[in-house]
């Protein structure tokens, strides 16, 4: 008790005053800075400002295309929009190869914060470095197979990602003869490369946009080395996914495993036949006649 | 020799009334608690009775206590013993599942009742009754078992007649025990042995379980106990308990904080039959594994051999070079146990068969009250009656007089055999000679105070059973009129020493007295 009133007479002084002032000034600052925070966390792992396609269209010059509103829906739930049958929308969903843009549930400021700030970003960008660079992503180079086989055992999770995250196949699965069954919480990755590039996937991996990977690692981001790899496990599972035959195990895997059971229930049976059944009052109790509730 | 003291009892059956106040001062001093509802860590049975848990004397379904491989039988000296249902090998491989545990339905489902509903329930047409309840699952349940559900022969049929000590019976004994005017029966008051050689302590994996080196107090420490339930097998009289909700398993005590103070166990001061006597005993200790290894018909013997006389020289010397304190030497030369057990030959253990060395004895009842029977001429009297009167066909005579002595302990309702079941390996000789001297003193005292008795055949009755007057007097005064001090003669615990090893006390001193207390207050005894 003593110490927090001898702390607010403290506040009371001249340091009061400015203790405010430290606290509101950054609130000034804020709304130039978090227009760019907000690209950077949330859309620069699909979408780049005049940088090209990625997973997502380059948005350079999507303020003048687009009406504010119509981009605030769309950033909101794009699947509502595309759902209601907008023209736009739909034609956006299907060039980009029914890629569904996940939701962002931002207050309405903050979009137009976001919106400033790409409005403002797509002008700084030469055109011809944009085509080029959309060019070098589009096509796929040769990967090392050492860099799949690291990739492999990072997906895979008998590699230990340096920073901890959890291993991809905990919820992916990706066809490949390697991989014995991923998870099915989460997309099923085998054609993941063709669908949105190197760059998209390494993009994905190093800035997820999905919430629950965002979760995920959230404090334990995977290195460039690690995307690296696993981008390159991703386009050979992509490249060969037509020639790989995974076992599927089906009705085998459960039948072996009751026929398992059966066994050690046999032979704790044998083990323990001569062991202690019931009550020794069993008879007793059985004569007993319930009462009736 | 390995000269050690131990905290000794005797039970004397002949005084117990089976009024269970015994289990009734236990259980609520240690057992009434979560999970120990169903614990009666002292518990007084009927017998015959299957006791509580059911059968527990029936080893070949709890498979406790040690047993003897048959190939050392003869050498006496060496065969070795093992674990019935524990040990090492069989510990390891039952430690997930132990297939021989008593089941709560083999003790009894602990409940109580609803009282409030007597005095809260609303107003109605019928009169409102306390329903029973589980202690376990607090759900209504029928009562069918309780701890001395055998009490008194109830329910013969199921208790009386399944006592596993009627084995060696044959069938007309048998019979003879259960005919209506002839039936008997007696009270097994019964608590922890606190045995020389443990079952519960040899099986336990975790070692929890331990013998004080300066009692024998047989011990379960609660922090060390993972509640793998080998003692619970291994213990032959099922006295450790598993309570369900420490997850802990748990035993009779003896009272340590009491005898540590001085006090007698609550269920041997409570006694009302002062049937209980209390004491420390020197024992050799190098002796253990020879006398519970020993061929059956010498168990018995060779145990009494193991407890020495404290009044020997050599005996008191090789005690204190072992550490034992001169107190409780003198605590042991004036043990009531020495006496019952030792020099007056009168106690006998409980099922020494199971080999743990139990420390608890008991003088066998002398049950009931004797008579001699003889054959009688009626003839002359049926005459007299005539055909039309009722007169008894029969022609037996059943004589109260004194004049045969010891003619009438051989047709005792309680064939011997059945107690020699119960106390001495089923050697007859052994109880019936205990019964002889208990016999010879009531003869003496008989001659003392009623005096219809004459000096010759008290004398000669008690040369029989191998008293003289003066320990037959001895017998008497501990049996009838013992005090308190004379019952239970409790040694210093010297705490005060056991502190001193752990820690220095001059730490405390100056530190402590007239002040503030700071802290939590901790018991210091």
């Amino acid at each position: 008790m003593t110490n927090s009133s001898s702390l607010e007479r403290h506040a009371a002084g001249p340091g009061f005053f400015l203790m405010i002032v430290a606290l509101v000034l950054p609130a000034f600052c804020w709304a130039q800075t978090s227009g760019e925070q907000l690209f950077q966390a949330s859309c620069s792992a699909c979408h780049s400002i005049g940088g090209g396609r990625r997973v997502g269209p380059d948005l350079d010059g999507v303020v003048e295309r687009r009406s504010e509103a119509w981009l605030g829906q769309f950033i909101k739930s794009s699947q509502s929009l595309v759902k209601s049958g907008d023209a736009e929308a739909v034609a956006v969903f299907e060039e980009f190869s029914s890629m569904v843009m996940p939701d962002f549930p931002l207050p309405d400021e903050e979009i137009a914060e976001l919106l400033v700030y790409i409005g403002a970003q797509g002008s700084n960008v030469p055109e011809v470095v944009a085509a080029n660079v959309a060019e070098e992503t589009q096509a796929a180079t040769p990967v090392s197979a050492d860099h799949v086989l690291k990739g492999l055992e990072l997906f895979q999770g008998s590699t230990r990602f340096s920073n901890g995250g959890p291993g991809c196949n905990a919820c992916h699965h990706v066809k490949n003869d390697a991989v014995i069954g991923g998870g099915i919480l989460a997309r099923e990755l085998t054609t993941v490369f063709s669908r949105m590039g190197g760059d998209g996937v390494g993009a994905i991996l190093g800035q997820a946009p999905f919430p629950v990977m965002q979760a995920a690692y959230k404090n334990q981001p995977l290195t460039e080395d690690e995307i690296a790899y696993l981008v390159a496990f991703l386009q050979s599972a992509d490249e060969q996914h037509l020639f790989q035959q995974p076992r599927d195990y089906g009705f085998g895997l459960f039948a072996s495993g009751a026929l398992g059971a059966g066994v050690m229930y046999l032979f704790f049976a044998i083990i323990w036949r001569g062991r202690k059944r019931g009550s020794v009052n069993q008879e007793i109790y059985d004569r007993q006649p319930p009462s009736h509730n | 020799m390995d000269i050690r003291s131990q905290i000794s009892m005797v039970f004397h059956l002949d005084k117990c009334i089976g009024c269970h106040t015994c289990s009734v001062a236990c259980k609520n001093i240690w057992t009434d608690r979560k999970g120990a509802e169903y614990q009666w860590w002292n518990n007084v049975e009927t017998k015959p009775g299957t006791g509580y848990p059911g059968k527990w004397e029936d080893q070949d379904i709890y498979k406790g206590g040690w047993e003897k491989k048959s190939n050392g039988a003869g050498n006496g000296e060496s065969g070795d013993i093992k674990l019935k249902g524990a040990g090492k090998r069989k510990g390891l491989g039952n430690i997930f599942h132990n297939p021989n545990l008593p089941v709560i339905d083999d003790y009894y489902e602990p409940f109580t009742y609803k009282y409030l509903d007597l005095i809260e329930s609303p107003a109605g047409d019928d009169q409102p009754t306390a329903r029973p309840v589980s202690l376990i699952t607090g759900k209504h349940i029928d009562i069918k078992m309780g701890p001395n559900w055998d009490d008194d022969l109830g329910g013969s049929p199921d208790y009386a007649r399944n006592d596993p000590n009627l084995k060696n019976l044959t069938p007309a004994e048998r019979e003879a025990m259960f005919q209506l005017e002839k039936m008997a029966f007696f009270y097994l008051p019964r608590i922890c042995n606190h045995c020389l050689n443990p079952g519960c302590v040899a099986s336990c994996p975790s070692g929890a379980l331990y013998k004080r080196g300066e009692d024998g107090i047989v011990l379960v420490n609660q922090e060390v106990c993972r509640g793998w339930r080998m003692c619970v097998t291994a213990c032959p009289y099922k006295k450790t308990y598993y309570n369900w909700h420490t997850g802990k398993s748990e035993k009779c005590i003896l009272c340590f904080p009491r005898i540590e103070a001085g006090l007698a166990p609550a269920c041997m001061h409570s006694c009302v039959g002062r049937i209980r006597y209390l004491g420390v005993v020197l024992y050799d200790a190098d002796k253990i594994q020879d006398v519970a290894s020993a061929p059956e018909d010498e168990l018995v013997n060779r145990h009494m051999d193991i407890m020495l006389d404290p009044n020997d020289p050599e005996v008191i010397e090789a005690a204190k070079q072992n550490g034992v304190a001169d107190s409780t030497i003198r605590s042991a030369q004036a043990s009531p146990i020495y006496k019952f057990v030792k020099e007056w030959g009168m106690a006998l253990p409980l099922h020494s068969e199971f080999r743990t060395l139990p420390m608890l004895f008991y003088v066998p009842p002398l049950l009931p009250v004797m008579a001699s029977l003889s054959r009688a001429n009626n003839a002359e009297q049926a005459e007299k009656l005539g055909a039309k009167t009722k007169f008894w066909s029969d022609d037996w005579l059943y004589d109260t007089s004194t004049e045969e002595l010891f003619g009438t302990i051989d047709q005792a309702r309680f064939p011997l055999q059945y107690m020699a079941n119960l106390f001495s390996a089923g050697d007859t000789d052994m109880v019936r000679e205990r019964l002889m001297k208990l016999m010879a003193v009531r003869i003496h005292r008989r001659h003392v105070t009623v005096g219809d008795v004459s000096k010759e055949k008290a004398d000669g009755a008690l040369h029989e059973a191998g008293l003289t007057a003066e320990m037959a007097d001895a017998i008497y005064y501990l049996t009838a009129l013992a005090k308190f001090d004379d019952r239970f003669v409790i040694p210093a615990a010297h705490r005060e020493q056991a502190i001193e090893m752990m820690e220095f006390t001059g730490d405390k001193k100056g530190n402590t007295g007239f002040g503030f207390k700071e802290g939590t207050a901790q018991r210091g005894l």
